[in-house]
């Protein structure tokens, strides 16, 4: 299975001087903390939100670089006050997807962070490449208590078959290895409970630091079990023991946090957090079920599992391809319907509604993370954040400009405030260029890539 | 999923196609002359009839650079190849429905073309003989939730906050370490549901030992004799929560919680090693008993069951044919339409589907379970009743309560909020095909799709295989508004039609749909479609079977019981596996399907040949 990662996570943490079953939280800050050296920098946060079905073009892209931060486009609008936060990129191509042509929805999804197509000829299972997400989750998640978080505000369940493909294309982003799809969490309670140990009336649920030891020792147990399954087998229950590892270290980081809060009741500085830094924000569970605000919840558990060093990345699926409807907006079509819009006024409205209603909740979060103070500046600013769709016309299922909004400077990598309305480059590209701005070093390219895209970066 | 390796040594290659599909062990194979036969006919026939073929109208495209990564250079050398069936499936999909050749190239005369699929349609005859590798899995959602509450008496609603699987093969999706934070969670809050009675039923009294206790914890919930090791693990748990302060009582809980999260009970696991050196074992006792329980109850083995694994009887035919009607007579096969049948009817998606709230008010809740309902019940009366596999299309009563009758027009007869069993003496109704479940499921939020419908109506319930549309063909929707206006929907796919790329499989497809036109997207009885225009339900199958009605339509598919039985067969075989059938399932299911059309398609017997089939009783052992 390691041969299949960029980078193994045991690589990884061997590099940094770890084992793999201690939980690396109790004693350690930042990542740089841990190397020796001075606990200054906040680390770089890499976010995906996604958006299916492409966009209206004349809505979205800014009729030219200089205009781009004074009148923006009607699709970007709510993005105006943080505008010189965010990068536009014209001339990003996605994958070609023959021999699929007719799975655009399929891959629209599944190629989105992998820049990759199934292979073709095991395309009824889950057979394509790691996602950009997961090569950083592997190089850095071993530093936070969940390597990677992934989110969706629709349920991963899409019943189609295109092109023989199976049917985990449509609704996953991220891909652990090849052959393993990460399922996303849709619901915000469970987050919120589970992840930072809180109940959504404000209390905290203690962690059980014998949990972990259990934990262990179930892990342990398996491994006679494990001698005597075959290969393919053993992959699986690894990855299960590999997931019961990782709650080992949730539980310790809730035990750690559980410290330092103590610790700071009783007047001593947590090791991690500047004192100027914002206090960490509070979520709360919507009562309705209101589209806006499902998102918007979603938006603030990402930004409360950056803050807390929870995590360092997140990929988030506002909707799968087909999608919803959006009540909220006045008409009841789900997503797909008016895409293939033939230039009909009504329906290409919709379509523009729907983008500006997923853009502002993408607004809404950055927009947040540059209110909050993070080391010398703002969350945002030690922060990339995509917003993107796989297609970009969802009336011919073009994928020639894909619609991509980059908001944060990732730590100072980034030169933002800018649109590129002639890049020439790949979705790979793209996807190699983050994470290379976001420290992530790759021993080769991200599915189709052949460079990087060296205008995003801050000369 | 690692791909099976299917490099079989040389002494196994000779060995194929041995035996009836029942034989339990490879000893048992003895070769049977009139599958030898059949073989070398298939084979003879490959060879003058498919190899030419591909000669003369394939390679041009699909051999060295693979259009489609279809390398039939390659594939035609290795016929028998499960890596190629598939292939050879979607071959004659295409092939079938004049989608290939492609018009610009050269095309067969008629007859070759008909020579080649007939010569295709047996090339599952040249596979080896292969019961497939039992792939561990891990429950799904509902098998989880049931088992928790067989194994510990709690309600499995304790398992409802688990995301669900992504369908396809074998239910793949990975595990997120959030989603095992909940399988902890889910543990803690079950073992607090206990009841004081299942607590003495877990924990035995005071004086039972801990180790003892341990051994009927994991035997009961790894499904299978725990191992020693196995045991020492648990004890353990044990000896850590009273080392840290808790007492007998919440040390054998927080042992209880290790079992919960413990992968022997989330994954189907094996009870022994594979002896040395076979390539082909049954599956061992308690594996069967498990995948016997999981496919008919979707939970665990009861006490009967697992008391025949531990005495080793369950390999008997007999012993298995009477646990299958003891099974299907429990409340628990209801489990069977849950994780099959709604799946099969695609009525899985009516509590979520889209239907445009404006036009169909009437999809309340209450009338999406009122419809899901009807099909589970009208289901289940045919496994319980052992009727035919035929009444799914022919059956002439169903399942009504107030919410659904006005779907129906019998508001007056039905009036109580409990489903109740009705006659039907409008032929026009009755059975899967006209049920208003299917119907809406296989429509448009706005309106009904002939096409969807027509689809439905050969994979799902005649099991042929309909190409997909080919790329970018312009949808309905997308038709000039001029051009269409006033057009009845009808006319308006006719129109569609007569695009040369859509016309090969539409006019297959559509005429099924138009048959059912008079039922509108939620399954409502109409003369009119949306347009206003009268509907014209009128229309000839493929072979010139004609029909004017959906009572008549009804009645053209009902008469192909046996196309229908044989795709219920492999349906069914291939949820009981949970995988693909491959080359020589099929032939698995040819055996099978004889024993099931000689006993009138009854449905207990066509369960019944599933569970004592040779996939689902033996593995082959993969490395």
């Amino acid at each position: 299975m390691a041969s299949n990662h960029l980078i193994s996570r045991r690589t990884c943490l061997r590099g940094l001087g770890a084992s793999l079953g201690l939980p690396l939280l109790e004693t350690m800050g930042w990542a740089e903390t841990a190397k020796g050296a001075a606990a200054s920098k906040p680390p770089v946060r890499l976010g995906f939100m996604y958006m299916p079905h492409g966009v209206i073009m004349d809505q979205f892209w800014p009729s030219s670089p200089e205009s781009f931060r004074t009148s923006p486009p009607p699709a970007l609008e709510s993005l105006r006050p943080v505008l010189d936060q965010c990068l536009l990129m014209k001339g990003i191509s996605g994958v070609p997807i023959t021999p699929f042509g007719s799975a655009p929805h399929a891959l629209e999804l599944s190629t989105w962070l992998t820049a990759a197509l199934p292979n073709a000829a095991k395309r009824s299972q889950i057979h394509i490449a790691i996602s950009a997400d997961q090569i950083f989750a592997n190089y850095y998640g071993a530093l936070t208590a969940l390597p990677s978080l992934e989110l969706a505000t629709m349920p991963q369940t899409h019943k189609e078959n295109q092109e023989g493909l199976n049917e985990g294309y449509y609704s996953h982003c991220s891909f652990r290895s090849p052959t393993q799809a990460m399922p996303a969490e849709i619901n915000p309670r469970n987050v919120l409970n589970r992840l930072f140990g809180k109940s959504d009336q404000g209390g905290t649920t203690t962690a059980n630091p014998l949990d972990r030891q259990m934990l262990d020792l179930v892990i342990g147990g398996a491994k006679d079990l494990r001698r005597k399954l075959p290969h393919g087998d053993q992959q699986k229950l690894d990855e299960y023991l590999d997931s019961v590892r990782s709650v080992e270290r949730r539980i310790a980081a809730i035990e750690s946090r559980q410290k330092d809060a103590a610790l700071e009741k009783a007047g001593v500085a947590s090791s991690q957090r500047k004192a100027s830094d914002s206090p960490t924000i509070e979520v709360k569970i919507p009562e309705g079920d209101k589209r806006s605000e499902y998102m918007q919840v979603m938006c603030d558990l990402t930004i409360l599992a950056f803050q807390t060093d929870t995590t360092r990345v997140s990929t988030y699926i506002g909707s799968t391809p087909n999608g919803v409807s959006y009540p909220e907006l006045g008409f009841s079509d789900t997503h797909h319907s008016p895409t293939h819009h033939n230039n009909e006024a009504e329906k290409v409205r919709k379509v523009a509604a729907i983008t500006k209603f997923n853009i502002d909740q993408f607004a809404y979060m950055v927009k947040k993370m540059a209110t909050l103070r993070e080391g010398d500046g703002t969350l945002l600013d030690n922060c990339l954040m995509m917003w993107g769709s796989g297609l970009e016309d969802g009336n011919k299922h073009t994928r020639e400009n894909l619609p991509f909004i980059i908001a944060g400077k990732g730590g100072g990598s980034v030169e933002t405030g800018r649109f590129l309305d002639n890049v020439k480059g790949n979705q790979g590209d793209l996807l190699t260029t983050l994470l290379g701005c976001a420290g992530v070093p790759l021993d080769r390219p991200i599915g189709i890539a052949t460079k990087e895209i060296t205008e995003i970066r801050k000369a | 999923m690692k791909p099976p390796s299917f490099i079989l040594s040389p002494w196994f290659r000779l060995w194929v196609l041995l035996g009836a599909a029942l034989a339990t062990s490879a000893a048992r194979a003895g070769e049977d002359p009139e599958l030898a036969a059949r073989r070398e006919a298939v084979k003879k026939a490959f060879k003058q009839d498919v190899e030419k073929f591909v000669a003369d109208y394939c390679v041009q495209c699909h051999a060295d650079r693979p259009k489609a990564g279809l390398n039939l250079r390659v594939a035609v050398k290795k016929p028998g190849d499960p890596a190629f069936l598939r292939k050879w499936i979607e071959c004659i999909a295409n092939v079938e429905a004049h989608d290939m050749p492609p018009e610009d190239a050269d095309q067969p005369s008629d007859e070759e073309r008909q020579r080649f699929l007939d010569a295709l349609s047996q090339v599952q005859y040249l596979s080896n003989r292969d019961p497939g590798p039992f792939v561990i899995r891990r429950l799904t959602k509902a098998e989880f939730g049931n088992t928790l509450r067989d194994f510990l008496g709690v309600d499995p609603s304790v398992a409802k906050d688990l995301p669900e699987e992504v369908p396809g093969e074998g239910y793949l999706n990975s595990l997120s370490p959030m989603q095992v934070e909940q399988y902890l969670g889910i543990a803690n809050e079950a073992i607090t549901k206990l009841s004081a009675k299942d607590e003495a039923r877990l924990f035995g009294d005071a004086k039972t030992e801990v180790r003892e206790i341990a051994r009927r914890l994991a035997r009961s919930a790894y499904r299978r004799p725990p191992t020693d090791s196995e045991i020492d693990v648990l004890a353990g748990v044990f000896d850590l929560g009273t080392k840290n302060g808790l007492d007998r009582d919440a040390a054998l809980k927080f042992m209880l919680k290790a079992v919960l999260v413990s992968p022997q009970f989330l994954f189907i696991t094996p009870s022994k090693d594979a002896p040395e050196g076979e390539e082909i074992v049954p599956l061992d006792d308690h594996q069967l008993a498990s995948r016997l329980s999981y496919f008919l109850w979707a939970t665990m083995p009861d006490a009967e069951l697992a008391k025949l694994a531990d005495e080793g009887r369950l390999h008997d035919p007999a012993v298995l044919k009477a646990q299958v009607k003891r099974m299907l007579a429990s409340p628990r096969s209801r489990a069977l339409f849950d994780g099959f049948g709604a799946q099969w009817l695609g009525l899985d998606k009516i509590a979520t589907k889209t239907f445009d709230p404006d036009k169909f008010p009437q999809m309340t809740p209450a009338m999406r379970e009122a419809m899901y309902e009807e099909a589970r019940l009208f289901f289940d009366s045919i496994v319980r009743e052992n009727r035919s596999v035929v009444t799914f299309v022919n059956g002439d009563y169903t399942y009504l309560n107030a919410t659904l009758a006005p779907i129906y027009g019998m508001e007056k007869q039905v009036k109580g909020a409990a489903m109740e069993k009705v006659s039907l003496t409008d032929t026009n109704r009755g059975g899967i095909l006209t049920m208003p479940g299917v119907l809406a499921t296989t429509s448009f939020p706005t309106r009904t799709s002939p096409v969807i419908r027509g689809v439905w109506v050969l994979e799902q319930v005649l099991g042929e295989h309909v190409p997909p549309a080919p790329p970018n063909v312009p949808a309905l929707e997308k038709q000039d508004q001029k051009t269409i206006a006033g057009l009845t929907l009808r006319q308006r796919t006719e129109l569609h039609r007569t695009e040369a790329v859509c016309a090969n499989c539409h006019k297959i497809l559509d005429p099924i749909g138009f048959g059912l036109e008079n039922f509108d997207a939620i399954g409502r009885w109409r003369e009119t479609d949306e347009s206003g225009g009268k509907v014209d339900a009128a229309g000839e199958l493929p072979g010139g079977k004609r029909f004017s009605s959906p009572r008549e339509l009804k009645a053209i598919i009902a008469a192909r019981g046996n196309d229908l039985s044989r795709n219920l067969t492999e349906k069914l075989l291939a949820y009981a596996l949970c995988r693909q059938l491959d080359g020589y399932d099929l032939i698995v299911v040819d055996q099978m399907h004889k024993t099931i059309a000689g006993d009138g398609h009854r449905m207990q017997t066509l369960i019944s040949e599933v569970v004592t089939s040779y996939p689902f009783l033996n593995r082959r052992v993969v490395e």
